[in-house]
C-alpha cells in the first residue's frame, strides 16, 4: 500500500481496528510519503521523504475547477524528493519486477516520457527526472481525456502564462483559450444547449436537470445507553489543517491551540463531578482517548454531548469513534457515536 | 420576673434596631451595587471622559442594556462571561489621547528602531506574517478589537497599534489569540529551523537626501501610520514629516514585493541614431 498527501494513521475512525497494530500482518508493505513523520509512518515499511509545495513542479486542480501550473523556488532538503518522483519510481520498480499494472497495452513502461528527439529518458532515476519537463508530459497525455465529459483542459503552455484556468477552457477562433467562470449557465459555458439558459448536460438520467437525491432516514448505527451515556462528536478547529502535521509545527499556531481537548456541557461536567483543565478518559466500546476538559469551550454542546477535535497526533480520538458509514456518501461517521467519560484515578490525574 | 420581661424587651429593642441598621446598609448597599460601577462624580474630575451619558448595548445578552446587570448565582458565576458592560464599551473611544503634535521636531531613535523590530519580530512567524494577539481575547469580539485598533491607542507606556489593513472581519482567523484559558500552562513552543524572510531594516534612497523606498510589500499594509506615527505607532520607526499626507507620492513602493508586475526588463526604446 502507497500513503500520499493524507494521514490515515491519524484520520481513519476506529483506529483499533482499521489501522493500529497491523505491525505483524502478513504480506503487509506499506509505504509512506510525507513530509514529516506522522500517525500513519507509525506502521511504515518505507517512509519516502516528500517536497513540499515550493520545492517541486506541478500542475494542482481545484474544487473552483481551477488548474494551475507552478514552478520550484527552493530546492527540497536533504533527500526529499516530489512525490510525481517518487510514484514513478516505485512504478517502475514494479514495472521491472513484471507487474502487469505498471505496461501499457503494448507492453510499455506507463509512465515513459520521451524527449525532444523522441529518445525515452529515465525520469525514474532521480538524475534524470528533471532532464525533461515530467508535468508537461504527463499532462497533455491526461488532457485528452477531459474533452470526454466535456470538461476541456488546455495545453500545458497556457497554463504557464495564465497562472490559473477553470475548465471547460475551449480554444476560441483566433487561437486562444478562454476558461469558463459559470459552468452550466447558457450565456457563459460553451457547451451549453443552444437556446438554453441552464443546461446540466451529461446528468445521468439525460435530460439536462440538476440532480438533487432524496434518501431514506437511516437510524444511528449506535445509540447512548446506560453504559456509555454520551453523544460523542469530533471535528475541526480554526487553528489547525487535519491532522496538524504543518500548522502544529508553527509555534503561533500552537499557542492558539496547544492541544486538543473535550468540550462538555457544564450540567454533565457538574454530574461527572470533572473540572476544567482536568485530565479525563473518554472510552467506547472500541477505544480510549485522554484529554483535558474544556468546560464548553467554543462550540458549547448541547447537554449530553461532547466535542473532540482530531488535529492532535498525540491524542488520537479516533482511537474512539466508529468505523460505520453512510452507504451513500461513503463518509465515516465521525460525527455521532457513544460514549462515556471516566475520570482519571488521583494518582494517574498527578501524571 | 418585671426585670426579667424588662431585659427581654431591652434585647428585643436592641435587636429589632440592630435589624434596621443592618437592612438600611442593606438598602443602601442594593442601590450602590445596581449602579454598575458608573462612576460618581469626583471619580468624573479625574477620569473626565467618563462622564458623557453614551448609551449602548449590552454585547453579552440579546436584551438592551439597562444601567443593571443580571445577577448570577454563586454556582454560576465561574461560567458567567465577565468584563466591561454595554454601557463602558463605548467611552473606549472617549480615553483621552496624548496631544499629538503634528509639527513637533522628530528625532527617530536608532535603538528603540533596534528594539521594536525585535519586538514585532517576536509576535510573527515570518516578517509579512499576521501577528499574533499579545493579550487575552476571552469573551471578546471583533468591535471590542476595532475599539482600540481602529484607530490606535496610547495609554502611559501602553500601545495598542491602529490596524496596518482596512476593517476585516473575524480578527482571529488571521491573527491567532493565546491559548484557551484552560490550556495556558501548556508549553507551546516547538522544535523548528524555519527562518523567514527577516524585516527590512530600511528602504534605498536614489541619492542621499533622497525619500527612501518602502522597502516592505505595502499588501495589507497600507495605513502607514499604523506603525510610522501618530500616538499608536512604533518608537523608532516614526514619519520625521507627519504632517505630510500623501506617504506614496515620495516614497516608492516596490512591484517584485507587492507581486503586482515581475520587472524582467526595463524596457526603452533603441538609442538614437545621430550621425
Amino acid at each position: 500500500m502507497f500513503v500520499q498527501v493524507t494521514n490515515p494513521g491519524q484520520t481513519l475512525p476506529n483506529l483499533n481496528l482499521l489501522f493500529n497494530d497491523k505491525e505483524n500482518l502478513k504480506d503487509k508493505f506499506l509505504i509512506v510519503s510525507d513530509v514529516y513523520p506522522t500517525a500513519t509512518t507509525r506502521l511504515a515499511d518505507l517512509i519516502l521523504p516528500a517536497a513540499m509545495w515550493v520545492e517541486k513542479n506541478g500542475m494542482v486542480g481545484n474544487s473552483e475547477r481551477r488548474t494551475q501550473q507552478w514552478f520550484k523556488m527552493v530546492d527540497p532538503p536533504g533527500e526529499a524528493r516530489d512525490d510525481c518522483w517518487q510514484t514513478i519510481a516505485i512504478a517502475h520498480r514494479l514495472f521491472e519486477l513484471g507487474h502487469e499494472g505498471m505496461k501499457d497495452k503494448d507492453g510499455k513502461f506507463i509512465f515513459a516520457v520521451q524527449d525532444e528527439d523522441g529518445k525515452e529518458v529515465p525520469v525514474w532515476e532521480w538524475e534524470h527526472y528533471y532532464d525533461v519537463n515530467v508535468d508537461k508530459a504527463l499532462f497533455e497525455e491526461y488532457r485528452k481525456f477531459t474533452v470526454m465529459k466535456h470538461k476541456n483542459l488546455a495545453p500545458y503552455e497556457e497554463y504557464v502564462k495564465a497562472r490559473g484556468l477553470r475548465w471547460p477552457v475551449v480554444e476560441q477562433a483566433d487561437g486562444s483559450w478562454r476558461e469558463t467562470m459559470f459552468r452550466f449557465a447558457g450565456f457563459d459555458d460553451p457547451f451549453v444547449a443552444e437556446g438554453k439558459e441552464i443546461d446540466f448536460y451529461h446528468s445521468v438520467t439525460d435530460d439536462g436537470r440538476g440532480q438533487v437525491w432524496f434518501h431514506d432516514y437511516q437510524p444511528p448505527p449506535e445509540v447512548p445507553d446506560e453504559e456509555y451515556p454520551l453523544w460523542l462528536c469530533t471535528g475541526r478547529v480554526l487553528e489547525h489543517w487535519h491532522s496538524g502535521t504543518m500548522t502544529r509545527r508553527v509555534s503561533q499556531l500552537n499557542r492558539a491551540m496547544p492541544t486538543a481537548y473535550i468540550e462538555v456541557h457544564p450540567d454533565d461536567a457538574s454530574a461527572l463531578n470533572i473540572r476544567q483543565g482536568e485530565v479525563v478518559t473518554v472510552e467506547s466500546r472500541r477505544g480510549t482517548c485522554d484529554l483535558p476538559v474544556w468546560i464548553n469551550g467554543r462550540g458549547k454542546p448541547p447537554k449530553g454531548s461532547i466535542f473532540v477535535p482530531f488535529f492532535d497526533e498525540s491524542k488520537l480520538i479516533n482511537n474512539v469513534t466508529l468505523e460505520a458509514h453512510d452507504p451513500f456518501s461513503k463518509q465515516p461517521d465521525y460525527k455521532k457515536c457513544a460514549v462515556r467519560i471516566r475520570k482519571q484515578s488521583a494518582e494517574v490525574a498527578k501524571r | 420576673m418585671n426585670n426579667e420581661t424588662e431585659s427581654k424587651n431591652v434585647a428585643a429593642r436592641g435587636s429589632i434596631a440592630f435589624l434596621v441598621g443592618v437592612i438600611g446598609i442593606a438598602v443602601v448597599g442594593y442601590f450602590v451595587g445596581i449602579n454598575d460601577g458608573v462612576p460618581q462624580e469626583d471619580f468624573e474630575q479625574h477620569a473626565p471622559w467618563l462622564s458623557s451619558q453614551v448609551e449602548g448595548t449590552d454585547q453579552r445578552s440579546e436584551t438592551p442594556s439597562t444601567s443593571t446587570i443580571a445577577a448570577v448565582t454563586y454556582a454560576e458565576m465561574r461560567r458567567s462571561q465577565t468584563g466591561p458592560t454595554g454601557q463602558w464599551k463605548p467611552k473606549l473611544d472617549q480615553i483621552p489621547q496624548p496631544q499629538y503634535d503634528l509639527f513637533a521636531e522628530i528625532k527617530p531613535s536608532e535603538e528603540d528602531k533596534l528594539q521594536s523590530m525585535l519586538t514585532r519580530a517576536s509576535r510573527r512567524a515570518f516578517n509579512g506574517a499576521p501577528p499574533i494577539i499579545p493579550h487575552v481575547v476571552e469573551g471578546t469580539n471583533d468591535a471590542a478589537c476595532y475599539a482600540c485598533h481602529g484607530e490606535g491607542k496610547r495609554i502611559e507606556n501602553r500601545v495598542a497599534n491602529r490596524m496596518s489593513h482596512g476593517f476585516l472581519a473575524n480578527c482571529v482567523q488571521c491573527h491567532a489569540p493565546p491559548p484557551p484559558k484552560p490550556f495556558t500552562d501548556f508549553d507551546t513552543e516547538v522544535e523548528t529551523t524555519f527562518v523567514g524572510l527577516p524585516a527590512p531594516l530600511k528602504g534605498e534612497r536614489a541619492f542621499p537626501g533622497a525619500p527612501p523606498t518602502i522597502p516592505h510589500s505595502t499588501w495589507m499594509r497600507d495605513q502607514c501610520l499604523a506603525c510610522h506615527g501618530g500616538n499608536a505607532g512604533w518608537a523608532g520607526l516614526e514619519s520625521t514629516h507627519p504632517w505630510r499626507t500623501n506617504c506614496l507620492q515620495c516614497h516608492a513602493p516596490s512591484a517584485t514585493l507587492d507581486q503586482s508586475i515581475v520587472p524582467e526588463q526595463i524596457g526603452f526604446l533603441p538609442e538614437p541614431n545621430v550621425k
